[in-house]
């Protein structure tokens, strides 16, 4: 088998390298310089010779569809899919395809590294993976370690906060983060999905899935599944749109692929969903359309809604002028809705929060769904089952001086100062803004980060560099020298999916399985599952820092005199949760199941009578359980709210300050200044988030991202496609490329998210297209401070 | 011993991309916009916003039609192409001289030149890779998330795409042209 010349050229350079560690070496000496653009092919022919195949779990987004590893002489010559996964059915996206060039990216960390430049310059030295962990304890001439920080914080474990991203190490990292003791941690959710996951969840008592293979007509709106691909849903849904089972309404200010697969397309003014939603609920409930014996026996409060529907006046006429949707349209869909109810779903999406309202839409839209009875039944909102699995030994030490979460309560008002619930993943923009503005309520002094990179994923970039900066100390666990790398102190190279084994998890669902992310081939380079970097880092850590504690916890002083201090460090032993390999950890997590480790093993994926079950049904198709066994409903379309009712007014949240029923407010409205325009963000199949900008393959589908603006817009400013532009606001400015085009409005203007790095070890991604979060101003959302990402109006001029 | 076809819900299709990806690492073909062995054709709208003609915004996937009556056959003057023992227009790149007869020839612009091989190159239908391995997919079927691709023996009258063509509708490209093509587009 052939292995292509650059991937061979790649290889050789990493020998040599090797020759050269441990030298001090600029950055560009570090990271690859390989800057080959030319005819030179960096995909392999698979051959026709020996291989294994080896079943793991894509990591190229947070979907974690099964694929099926090919390795020939060591190298993974390709991913295909593994049919025997419930939820991503039979197939791999084309960023799962694109896998195989994340792990052999020449750009990827390889090596442990600190810092030697200026914080964010950018200039590293290679080190041994115990310099690097002796540098996070005992920092250098260049930054402070921890023992110093925490000396100095007298042991408030709280001034060190933890970030992650999405994945399926993110619990052991999250692990380290409870052992650790610190009260701060912020995940995506709050940059992500926040509102729509506690929207749904006060309001059904869960985030449900869809059942997107048997509903009949479907209401799609701020959700673009052909372009933001979710599992199983995207595959079940555009089989059956075009006539042919699944109708479609589609509902985005632009026009998406989703919106070229709908029945009906409505360009609604973006942020104004709420109203569009409050309309529906207005027909259904006035002209009794909806389900009246599952309103009579789930629904708490319904009367109190109506009545607040009717008083309020949201009536489609209203939600007209505020959505620019055709009132009769909406009387049209609230309607045929309704006569397809139970089987007929108002998608809820898995997306950003868009609008300050976002978090009052996710009630409104839940409580819609309901009122047609499409609750955990088929062709529905569903909740499914869930095979459990074991725990592990952690540790969660007590540490008395440690501060709880650093948020200020807001002075003669209920909840905080940035929004009115403290959720577990925080609010990342209002952390970061605190910190910058002096209001933390103790020093944030420094950060553990774990494949995560606000650099891009934040809105204000500038803001977010100017945090990163000001903090002592930095430690990044990642597989690319990210944005947010640059800002290290130290940087922990950890090996991509395809060299490691993860937690084995569990995933619900009307068709509920197991499945694991096996290791294909040994970590490249010096990088390590992040379980083995924590293992060597908390192995180093755990007993300096206890002798901190010792010296300011009272608590801990007086237990010693009691227990004697072995007895008591056994309870904060950092090193305990990452004893054993993921390998026994996983065995452990799936013991109440015969068999399933070993399926895990040679399938990828287990659930109870799998052999029984599982058949191929056509060349493409296969059946995981049998339809009788499928488990669309479980509980007879009962909420799993703690009341078991559909929550309509929200006594707890008026406490807070929060509407407890879904409000539309004159300060929602669409509104755009002469001259200005609506910036919207978005995602597309072929890039996902940041985190795929350096992916050869996927870099090669698509160059550089284009700002759509108005065609005719366009025209009048003179701008053709192609011709660069600058889009500024009061964040920041960017220069991309225009693409004049009808499918969007002439006061809106839009880009992909997930371009225009600043790295300069990003070969492909850096200053490639734009960065929308560098322009996105840091507006809060109130409820659970989610970063609201529509609310921005640019200005445009052509350079 | 087979005939090999295609029959293609193109409906399905959201262009997403997954088939040339997984086409280019399956086959090791080259990177770079003009070096495919297959695409997705997209329309651009019709329309002034809002008023769009959702039916003008159209996906489709192809690639090269394996024509039983085969232009780029036809033209090449070394036998460089050839039809295999199952019906597959196949390129032997120790023929080709890169005279680009067949490029011209093509009504469907399935074929382009590959720059490490030195030869036109054109979707074989995985037969150097997959089918030479014993499968029974084509990469870009196997990836579909949408399952837009049903490949198969058209003369095994109890293969799914023989069946699938039996029951349903479908048509050709260019079919005026005689070039009697093995992929079929479901309606």
């Amino acid at each position: 088998m052939a292995v292509e010349i650059s991937r061979r050229r790649f290889l050789q350079g990493s020998v040599a390298m090797t020759v050269v560690g441990g030298m001090a070496m600029t950055p560009s000496n570090l990271f690859s310089k390989e800057k080959v653009h030319g005819e030179v092919s960096i995909t392999t022919k698979t051959g026709t010779g020996k291989a294994t195949l080896v079943p793991t779990l894509c990591e190229m987004c947070v979907n974690k569809c099964a694929a099926m590893a090919r390795v020939e002489n060591g190298v993974v010559t390709k991913l295909d899919p593994n049919p025997m996964f419930p939820k991503s059915r039979n197939m791999l996206c084309p960023r799962g395809n694109a896998g195989i060039q994340e792990l052999y990216d020449p750009d990827r960390l390889k090596y442990p590294m600190i810092r030697i430049g200026e914080k964010g310059e950018g200039k590293f030295k290679r080190v041994t993976w115990e310099e690097a962990y002796d540098a996070i304890l005992n920092g250098t001439d260049k930054f402070p370690g921890l023992a110093k920080i925490l000396d100095e914080e007298k042991d408030n474990r709280s001034s060190i906060f933890f970030c992650a991203g999405e994945g399926m190490a993110e619990h052991t990292f999250k692990i380290f983060y409870e052992g650790f003791g610190s009260s701060n941690w912020l995940n995506h959710a709050s940059l992500c999905l926040r509102t729509v996951v506690s929207g749904y969840g006060v309001t059904l008592g869960a985030y449900p899935m869809a059942d997107l293979e048997n509903a009949e007509y479907i209401i799609m709106a701020g959700a673009n599944r052909a372009e933001a691909i979710v599992t199983p849903d995207t595959m079940d849904f555009f089989k059956r749109t075009k006539g042919r089972g699944a109708k479609l309404i589609c509902i985005d200010p632009r026009f998406t692929n989703t919106a070229a697969k709908a029945d009906k397309w409505f360009p609604i003014k973006p942020g104004t969903d709420l109203a569009f939603v409050l309309a529906l609920s207005y027909v259904a409930v006035m002209e009794e359309l909806y389900d009246k014996a599952y309103v009579e026996k789930y629904f708490r409060d319904f009367n109190k809604y109506k009545n607040h529907l009717y008083a309020e006046g949201y009536t489609p006429e209203w939600a007209e002028k505020i959505t620019g949707i055709p009132a009769k349209e909406i009387y049209q869909i609230a309607r045929d809705f309704m006569k397809h109810a139970p089987k007929a779903v108002y998608y809820p999406g898995r997306r950003s929060t868009f609008a300050k309202n976002d978090f009052q839409l996710r009630r409104a839209m839940a409580i819609f769904q309901a009122l047609g009875g499409g609750i955990d039944t088929e062709g529905g909102l569903v909740f499914g089952k869930k095979l459990p699995l074991k725990g592990h030994e952690t540790v969660a030490p007590m540490y008395a001086q440690a501060q709880g979460v650093d948020v200020t309560r807001a002075k003669s008002k209920p909840g905080y100062d940035d929004c009115a619930i403290v959720s577990g993943g925080g609010s990342w923009i209002a952390f970061r803004n605190r910190v910058l503005e002096g209001r933390s309520v103790y020093p944030i002094r420094g950060m553990f980060l774990y494949k995560h990179n606000p650099m891009m994923n934040m809105p204000n970039s500038a803001k977010t560099a100017k945090f990163l900066k000001g903090l002592d100390l930095n430690v990044v666990i990642d597989i690319m020298p990210s944005d947010t790398a640059m800002y290290a102190d130290v940087i922990l190279p950890e090996c991509t999916y395809l060299e490691r084994t993860d937690p084995v998890k569990s995933f619900g669902g009307p068709e509920p399985s197991i499945a694991v992310r096996n290791k294909v081939i040994d970590p490249m380079y010096e990088t390590k599952p992040v379980i083995e970097i924590l293992r060597g880092l908390t192995e180093k850590i755990s007993k300096p820092l206890f002798e901190i504690t010792k010296k300011y916890d009272e608590d801990v002083q007086d237990d010693i005199a009691n227990r004697g201090e072995e007895e008591v460090y056994k309870d904060f032993d950092l090193t305990i949760p990452f004893r054993h390999s993921q390998e026994e950890l996983n065995e452990h997590a799936v013991s109440d199941y015969p068999g399933a480790y070993e399926a895990l093993k040679k399938h990828g994926v287990f659930y109870p009578k799998m052999e029984e079950y599982f058949k191929q049904v056509s060349v493409n198709e296969h059946r995981y359980y049998p339809d009788e066994a499928k488990a669309y409903s479980v509980a007879g379309g009962k909420p799993k709210t703690p009341s078991g009712k559909v929550e309509c007014n929200l006594k707890s949240m008026a406490r807070k300050g929060v509407d407890p029923m879904p409000t539309w407010r004159k300060e929602y409205e669409y509104s755009v200044p002469e001259g200005k325009f609506r910036m919207l963000t978005g995602r597309h199949a072929q890039f996902t988030q940041s985190g795929t900008a350096n992916n050869a393959m996927l870099h090669d589908l698509i160059h550089e991202n284009y700002i759509w603006i108005n065609k005719r817009v366009a025209k009048k400013m003179g701008i053709r496609f192609g011709d660069l532009v600058e889009v500024s606001s009061s964040a920041g400015k960017v220069q991309i490329k225009a693409y004049p085009t009808e499918k969007i409005a002439p006061d809106q203007v839009f880009f992909i998210h997930g371009f225009g790095e600043e790295s300069e070890a990003l070969t492909w991604a850096y200053r490639s297209g734009g960065n929308d979060n560098a322009i996105i101003e840091d507006v809060v959302e109130p409820v659970y401070g989610g970063a609201a990402m529509h609310e921005t109006n640019v200005a445009i001029r052509k350079v | 011993m087979a005939r090999y076809g295609m029959a293609l819900d193109y409906k399905n299709c959201i262009n997403c991309k997954a088939c040339e990806v997984a086409c280019k690492e399956e086959n090791g073909i080259l990177l770079g916009a003009d070096k495919h062995r297959i695409w997705v054709g997209v329309k651009e709208i019709e329309g002034e916003f809002p008023l769009l003609s959702i039916a003008s915004n159209t996906f489709m996937p192809s690639q090269c039609q394996q024509c039983d009556n085969a232009p780029c056959q036809e033209v090449c003057p070394t036998h460089a192409t050839y039809y295999d023992e199952n019906g597959v227009v196949r390129v032997d790149p120790d023929k080709c001289i890169l005279c680009s007869y067949c490029m011209n020839a093509c009504p469907y612009d399935a074929r382009y030149v590959d720059d490490r091989t030195v030869t036109v190159d054109k979707c074989n239908f995985c037969s150097d890779t997959r089918l030479a391995r014993g499968e029974t997919t084509t990469a870009c079927q196997a990836t579909c998330p949408t399952k837009v691709r049903i490949f198969g023996d058209l003369d095994d009258p109890e293969s799914e795409l023989s069946q699938v063509l039996r029951e349903r509708e479908h048509f050709t490209l260019k079919t005026h042209l005689g070039t009697e093509p093995k992929l079929f587009y479901l309606i």
